[in-house]
């Protein structure tokens, strides 16, 4: 393990410094520090929170922009209408305890299938979209949602977990329905929104609980083994 | 639209047997707002049956009633996704379930009252709606507190117009394109954007166009030459459409020509070539050339071709940028100029084409005549390319010598030559890469010669300065009028300006002219032989300014009636306008008058002065006189020009003196220095001064003494002369009783004449008689004094033997002394009554070494060997009180210290 070291001899100052710079050298290459090879689900969870604080940012320009678009009341901050025909979209509300109860994978896997139906849905969106400016803002928020849906598919293959299947003839559309009148439309615009905003917020909360319970563990053990073996 | 409200319509159809008819309608107010009711009736409408018909009888009533199908919802809102035009008044209703009152409606956020038709429903008529966005007007009814929340969306399309400006053209009477401004966008997201269609009737063909501003229409090959145009724009709600009739050939708009170039570019002329597309059969284009320069149009040309174009532009500048440009029409039928082609040209260099403008400024530098030559560069229009350098060719027209030349390199606008006395021809060529252009010429003759000239002034108005002159010879082949741009006393940026022989007068004017600031102008006359020589010298102001400063002025000559004031140092050609004089202003003491030749005046700060005027610049003296002695004045000198005069400064204070001080000084001055003289003379001279006046020995003759008692008390007083100097007489003089000395005042005599040399006059027989030591009398006088060492040989005193000779030892104290001075003194009193004269006697021990002080207490007595006795002579205390000499009066101080001590 340290072939540098050698053996000093007893008084031998400047030997014991050789040994010394010698176990610093070879540091790097010891195995039980060198955690490059295996990172663990740590850094691409915290890059999946970052990005859904990044998402986050985004989404309230975005929104913003989008809501003036369908016009008021849409855009007025206090509307806050009843959750009229977009009974498809996932939601993100859920009661504290039953999230508090959810095991990683359970929460991974809400996460992964929210985020495929509303990525679908803001493609939808994307395509009725009148103005080119506008068509833009959410071509590049749907490449973003891309990533993180990615990103937490990453965590999901490094925690071991497989990725929901979505059934066959399941896949969400967002093509509205003779019945559907355009107010719902908006309605629904503006639900998918805000249901996207909870959801992000969700995850945030989420990613950083998961992060915290996948916190690496101390560097205090290799050094103590290196003391060891020193 | 309240129910008693019905409305009815005609429509007006074939009927056929078994055949259904349908009739659409569309009810302001929603079906599913109200239920509607609907009957009908007929009438035959042919020609066959003559009018007036019958109607049929009504039908019974239907009703449509849409509320049915409503489904569960608490709130609906109708019509639903209505699209309509601007301008356009739409009712709108809300249906509720669940029968509250409070259901409040809005249209974009703004809440809208309407009209209620029953317990469930509302209408509301929105009038003159207007376009808002591409999504659609949003209307929404809301329970109020309650959650419940139903809305529509009204489209509002702006309304479609006619399209505009609609024409077609073809550039190659193959493809026509059809243009036309089409208007606002009708599109929203519930409607598409206009659509529009090309027809042409006379073929039948149309064609749906691609993009909404123009269309592109293939000719047909069956040479078809007139077309009729329809330009139908429709959408959901409308068609608008516009006609055009036109004959192919007279709407050809070529394309643009390609490949301008210009071909073999010279100084002066250049030709042009490009090319134009083909059109049709040899068809034939005019085309049109321009020539710009500096943006403007120069030349235009008109050239007719079929492919290739070539013009040959003449007449152009050297060394010149221009722009070509081409843009052709079709022949047959003009219709439209082509888009223009541009290309940018130089044209090549040529020779400069004038001589340089060249002028000179002549100066001797350490003995040299040296001349400056200056020239201005040549305008472009000259140049006619860019100046490499300038030539200057130097020849000595006086004797024959070689040329010299030097090539000045660009942009040097000036050099500099040293000549000597000759005459010298100097040309000034400029170079390009091209050649020389035509020589200057210019003469400078060796001798400057006078050139004092007389000088004037010139007025400066605001553009420029006017300046004039009389031409002296008539042979002047032009003149020159020189001037500095800068003040005088910056360096000067020469300038000048050559005029032609006919000229007397010019306007100089240059941006650099500064209102005051004084400019020389020099006028010269250009000879026929291309000499030039000083005629005129012109000064002036472009504007005067009243004087910057004020001069320095010195005061002198102050008397008590008059001072001179002056300001010689004043340059009153460095000033902002022309000097006319000075104003000399003077306050005198309060409530005295001015002076003659001052008037009164009031400075600005409201004090009162008085002011005198020089009206001649060039005097810079002034005395103010008739001034008061012993008196203060404040004066100030300010000068003035046109415009006003200089600053008021300080005022200087000065006093007059007193009338007669002067005169005080003159007779004192003088006496101080006299007496100054006198007192070294006399120190010089003390010592035969003192021989003569005070000698050790005084003559008795001489004595002032003598003369002041013999005057005054007695006047058959005689000086004793030593050969009537009976020994053992003596000579008493009565003195009166009055003159009573007293004893201190004697004492102190006697201390006195104890170190003096006494002067004595010896009462013994002459000395050669005199064979040993006798008595001898010993008078002591101030008018007789002998040298102690004829006192030494005085020997023996008889008189006194009452001194022992062993008495003398102890006299060497002071104490002793006294003593025996007491001693002998009484003695001498005891032996002379007072009654019997009024002399006396003081018996003295004289020291042998009396003469000599410093040996008193060191050197013991001798024995005497006789006893001197000095007659104190009784004298008023005026004279007594003489001074001793310096030597005995320390001695006897210090005596007399000693003897008081012991009284």
């Amino acid at each position: 393990m340290l072939p540098a070291a050698g053996e000093p001899a007893a008084g031998d100052s400047w030997g014991m410094l050789a040994c010394l710079c010698a176990v610093l050298w070879h540091l790097p290459a010891v195995p039980a520090l060198n955690r490059t090879g295996d990172p663990g689900p740590g850094p691409s969870i915290q890059k999946t929170y970052d990005l859904t604080r990044y998402l986050e940012h985004q989404l309230r320009s975005l929104a913003g922009t989008y809501l003036n678009y369908l016009g008021p009341p849409f855009n007025e901050p206090d509307f806050n209408p009843p959750r009229l025909g977009a009974e498809t979209l996932p939601r993100a509300t859920v009661n504290l305890e039953v999230w508090r109860s959810l095991n990683d994978r359970l929460r991974l896997t809400q996460n992964y299938e929210a985020y495929s139906h509303l990525l679908c849905y803001l493609r939808g969106l994307n395509r009725q979209a009148a103005t080119a400016e506008l068509r833009r803002s959410l071509a590049h928020f749907c490449t973003s949602l891309q990533g993180l849906l990615g990103s937490i598919a990453g965590v999901m293959a490094a925690l071991g977990y497989p990725l929901p299947q979505p059934l066959p003839g399941t896949e969400p559309t967002w093509t509205p329905g003779p019945a559907h009148s355009d107010f719902l439309q908006k309605m629904d615009d503006f639900w998918l929104l805000k249901e996207l905003q909870t959801w992000l917020w969700r995850s945030a909360k989420d990613f950083n609980r998961l992060k915290k319970k996948m916190q690496p563990p101390a560097a205090a053990v290799t050094l103590h083994l290196e003391a060891h073996g020193f | 639209m309240s129910q008693e409200d019905p409305a009815g319509e005609n429509y007006r159809t074939t009927v056929k047997r078994n055949r259904v008819l349908h009739w659409s309608w569309e009810s302001k107010l929603p079906l599913e707002c109200a239920a509607h009711f609907i009957r009908m009736r007929s009438m035959v409408d042919d020609a066959r049956i003559p009018k007036p018909g019958f109607w049929s009888n009504w039908s019974s009533w239907e009703e449509a009633d849409a509320q049915n199908s409503l489904g569960h919802d608490p709130l609906f809102v109708f019509p639903k996704d209505k699209l309509v035009e601007e301008g356009s008044n739409v009712t709108i209703c809300y249906v509720s379930r669940i029968h509250q009152d409070n259901i409040s409606c809005y249209l974009e956020g703004v809440q809208i009252y309407g009209e209620r038709l029953d317990r469930s429903v509302s209408a509301f008529e929105l009038k003159n709606v207007s376009f808002i966005r591409k999504k659609g007007t949003n209307v929404f009814c809301k329970v109020d507190q309650g959650g419940a929340l139903g809305g529509i969306v009204l489209f509002v399309s702006k309304v479609l117009e006619e399209p505009k400006d609609f024409s077609c053209e073809t550039q190659d009477l193959k493809t026509l394109t059809c243009t036309w401004d089409p208007g606002s966008d009708t599109g929203l997201s519930k409607q598409p954007s206009q659509s529009y269609t090309l027809f042409e009737s006379f073929s039948g063909k149309k064609t749906l166009c691609k993009h909404r501003n123009w269309c592109n229409w293939q000719v047909a090959q069956d040479s078809q030459e007139t077309y009729n145009f329809t330009l139908v724009a429709e959408n959901y709600l409308r068609k608008r459409s516009v006609s055009i009739l036109f004959n192919l050939t007279q709407r050809v708009h070529p394309m643009t020509p390609y490949n301008l170039f210009p071909k073999n570019v010279r100084a002066t002329n250049a030709t042009m070539t490009w090319k134009v597309h083909s059109i049709g059969n040899n068809s034939t284009l005019l085309c049109r050339l321009e020539l710009l320069a500096e943006g403007k149009v120069i030349q235009q040309h008109n050239v007719s071709i079929k492919v290739n174009g070539e013009y040959l532009l003449s007449e152009l500048e050297p060394d010149t940028e221009y722009v070509a440009r081409v843009r052709c029409a079709y022949t047959n039928h003009f219709w439209k100029w082509s888009e223009l082609i541009s290309q940018k040209f130089n044209t090549a260099e040529a020779a400069p084409s004038e001589a340089p403008d060249v002028w000179r400024n002549m100066k001797m530098v350490s003995g040299h005549p040296t001349v400056s030559l200056f020239w201005k560069p040549l305008s472009k229009v000259h140049a006619n390319g860019k100046i490499l350098f300038y030539n200057v060719i130097v020849e000595n027209l006086d004797k024959p010598s070689r040329l010299e030349v030097l090539s000045i390199p660009a942009p040097a606008r000036s050099t500099e030559l040293t000549l000597d006395q000759c005459s010298y021809q100097i040309h000034v060529t400029a170079h390009n890469n091209v050649g020389p252009s035509p020589a200057s010429v210019i003469v400078i003759s060796g001798d400057p010669g006078n050139e004092e000239v007389e000088s004037g002034r010139v007025n400066g108005t605001e553009d420029g300065f006017s300046v004039s002159w009389k031409p002296q010879s008539g042979d002047a082949t032009g003149y020159v009028v020189e001037w500095c741009d800068g003040p005088q006393d910056l360096p000067c940026v020469l300038q000048w300006k050559n005029l032609g022989p006919n000229t007397t007068s010019t306007v100089i004017s240059s941006g650099a002219f500064r209102p005051g600031v004084r400019y020389n102008f020099r006028i010269y006359e250009i000879s026929a032989k291309r000499m030039a020589h000083l005629l005129e010298k012109k000064a002036g102001y472009l504007e005067e300014l009243a004087p910057s400063d004020n001069p320095q002025v010195v005061m002198s000559n102050l008397t008590s009636h008059s001072f001179t004031l002056s300001w010689k140092d004043y340059s009153t050609e460095s000033q902002p306008g022309f000097i006319q004089g000075y104003h000399v202003y003077l306050k005198p003491k309060a409530g005295e008058q001015c002076p003659p030749a001052f008037e009164k005046t009031v400075l600005p700060e409201d004090s009162v002065c008085c002011k005198h005027t020089i009206d001649n610049p060039e005097q810079k003296t002034f005395v103010v006189e008739n001034l008061q002695p012993e008196s203060i004045y404040e004066f100030f000198v300010t000068p003035y020009t046109s415009v006003g005069e200089g600053p008021l400064d300080a005022f200087t204070k000065i006093t007059t003196p007193d009338e007669y001080s002067h005169i005080l000084i003159r007779i004192i001055l003088p006496m101080i220095f006299c007496v100054l003289i006198v007192m070294i003379i006399c120190y010089l001279k003390r010592q035969w001064l003192k021989e003569k006046c005070y000698p050790d020995i005084p003559d008795p003759y001489k004595s002032s003494v003598l003369s002041l008692i013999k005057s005054k008390e007695n006047p058959h007083l005689t000086i004793m002369n030593v050969n009537d100097c009976v020994p053992d007489a003596i000579e008493v003089i009565n003195k009166p009783e009055g003159s009573k000395i007293q004893f201190l005042g004697t004492r102190k005599s006697l201390t006195e004449t104890e170190f003096t040399k006494p002067a004595c006059i010896y009462l013994l027989p002459t000395e050669k008689n005199y064979s040993g030591p006798g008595p001898c009398i010993c008078f002591e006088n101030f008018t007789y004094n002998q040298a102690a060492s004829d006192f030494a040989s005085c020997g023996h005193f008889p008189v006194t033997p009452q001194a022992p000779p062993h008495q003398l030892g102890p006299l060497t104290s002071p104490e002793n002394l006294l003593k025996a001075l007491e001693q002998n003194y009484m003695n001498s009193l005891g032996e002379i009554p007072a009654g019997e004269a009024n002399l006396n006697y003081v018996s003295q021990l004289a020291s042998p070494t009396s003469g000599d002080k410093d040996s008193l207490p060191t050197n013991p007595p001798e024995p005497a060997l006789c006893s001197e006795y000095k007659m104190q002579m009784a004298i008023p205390l005026g004279l007594a009180s003489a001074p001793p000499s310096e030597n005995s009066s320390l001695s006897s101080a210090t005596l007399l210290g000693q003897g008081e001590h012991y009284r």
